[in-house]
């Protein structure tokens, strides 16, 4: 996301093109996801015994972690998803690091699947333009 | 695509050995071993294979639906909190709320994503058995459990005239479509749209409760109910008939099993719900869900109108009060 940052003030083109390789793979598992999210997802409506579900877990999952960690943690998940688990809460493990003083920064499924956080953001900031 | 296969071989082998296992057993009990009507049955015996042993997660289900009636104070309390509150995040939140109350209760409405996703690598090599039928014949070859021979004869196996592999759009592309074909393609087609959509149709009209009609997902769930069987159409001139007897049987339990969770056990809050309490009602049998509060209120509420009769029969949950 804001990786060069941490790379200094030269961002030659070859870094720009690094960048986007490296995350071919990541951004093709997010366009499926949100497809799947999207089109199949409404068709079969919720079976997920969690939240988030684990579509929304997937995409947070790869989104913040990447293709190889996301999958890894996706799959883990969804093989906890079977009829005898006790579902209820379950988050992605080590959260993104996200600013979390700016949501606009903050990739929306990072905020949909935290809402608790970000709608005490919102109230504050609200809050903070009243006064 | 090679990735694809090799997910999908073991499971392949899987549904190819089920099949050759029915035929074999149909055989033995004297019917014709080339006969399309034979490999039919086989393909239904897979369906009942593969929902039986689904049947513990639809128990499970509906054990959790029970469970419902239990959190409904708590979910009432829930609802009350984010009324009105119609933003994204709000409703995440209501649903993250409701996720940790199921859990609070040890009872879960939903099915989990497990037996969903299992079932699909199943319908992939069915589908992937059926259409590579006519290719196997010719290189020469089995598929998975299925030996040469029994390609040749699933192949040359007809029903009604028409092979089971046999597909509308893409014999129409090779030449080869005959009315019989046509017919009993476009037939099942309507088949398999009919009862995915009777069966969607009662579940959105009888079993789901005010608040759900009412929910953020409901507009999408109705335009779904159309879109749904025009997606079907336009895939089903492509499935082979041996694909649309395997959709359109799996779609028939699926509705007897929703039959069944109407009758006996619906969705709390529900149309199929007063029904229910009415037909126990009018049985005399005591009222499910509502606590032995209102239960007495409701007898108290009653009885001014009853004093003024006389031999009226008692019902029988009034008998021991």
């Amino acid at each position: 996301m804001s990786s060069s940052q941490t790379q200094g003030r030269a961002p030659s083109l070859l870094g720009a093109v690094a960048r986007f390789l490296w995350h071919v793979p990541r951004n093709i598992l997010i366009i499926v996801l949100k497809l799947y999210r999207r089109v199949v997802s409404p068709i079969y409506g919720q079976v997920c015994r969690f939240f988030p579900s684990c579509s929304a877990y997937a995409l947070e999952a790869v989104t913040v972690h990447g293709a190889v960690k996301g999958t890894w943690f996706s799959m883990r998940r969804v093989i906890r998803c079977h009829p005898w688990s006790a579902g209820g809460l379950d988050p992605v493990p080590s959260p993104a690091v996200v600013d979390w003083d700016d949501p606009s920064t903050v990739p929306l499924i990072v905020q949909l699947n935290h809402p608790v956080v970000f709608l005490a953001k919102q109230q504050e900031t609200q809050s903070r333009k009243a006064a | 695509m090679g990735f694809f296969n090799t997910i999908l071989f073991p499971f392949k082998w899987i549904v190819s050995w089920i099949m050759v296992a029915f035929h074999d057993v149909l055989t033995t009990l004297g019917m014709d071993a080339a006969s399309g009507i034979t490999w039919t049955l086989s393909i239904i015996g897979l369906v009942l294979v593969i929902r039986a042993a689904l049947i513990p997660v639809f128990v499970k289900q509906i054990k959790a639906q029970r469970g419902m009636q239990a959190l409904q104070p708590d979910m009432k309390k829930l609802q009350a909190k984010y009324k009105g509150k119609t933003d994204q995040l709000s409703r995440q939140a209501m649903g993250q709320e409701q996720m940790a109350l199921y859990k609070e209760h040890g009872t879960n409405p939903f099915s989990a994503c497990l037996p969903m996703l299992i079932q699909m690598p199943f319908f992939f090599s069915l589908f992937q058995v059926l259409s590579g039928v006519a290719k196997a014949n010719s290189e020469n070859i089995g598929i998975g459990a299925m030996t040469h021979a029994q390609v040749v004869q699933f192949d040359e196996a007809t029903i009604f005239g028409a092979r089971l592999s046999d597909a509308l759009l893409p014999s129409f592309q090779g030449g080869n479509l005959t009315v019989t074909i046509a017919v009993l393609s476009i037939v099942m087609i309507l088949a398999m749209i009919a009862s995915q959509f009777i069966t969607q149709k009662q579940i959105m009209s009888k079993n789901m409760s005010e608040e759900a009609m009412q929910g953020p997902f409901m507009k999408q769930q109705k335009m779904m109910l159309y879109v749904l069987p025009l997606v079907f159409g336009i895939g089903g001139i492509n499935f082979p008939i041996g694909v649309l007897i395997y959709w359109t049987t799996t779609n028939l339990w699926t509705m007897g099993q929703q039959f069944f969770v109407i009758r006996r056990m619906p969705t709390p809050g529900s149309p199929a719900y007063k029904e229910y309490q009415k037909r126990r009602e009018a049985k005399g049998l005591p009222l499910l869900g509502a606590s032995k509060k209102t239960v007495e209120a409701e007898v108290i509420a009653e009885s001014p109108d009853l004093k003024g009769q006389r031999n009226q029969p008692q019902r029988k949950n009034r008998k021991k009060k």
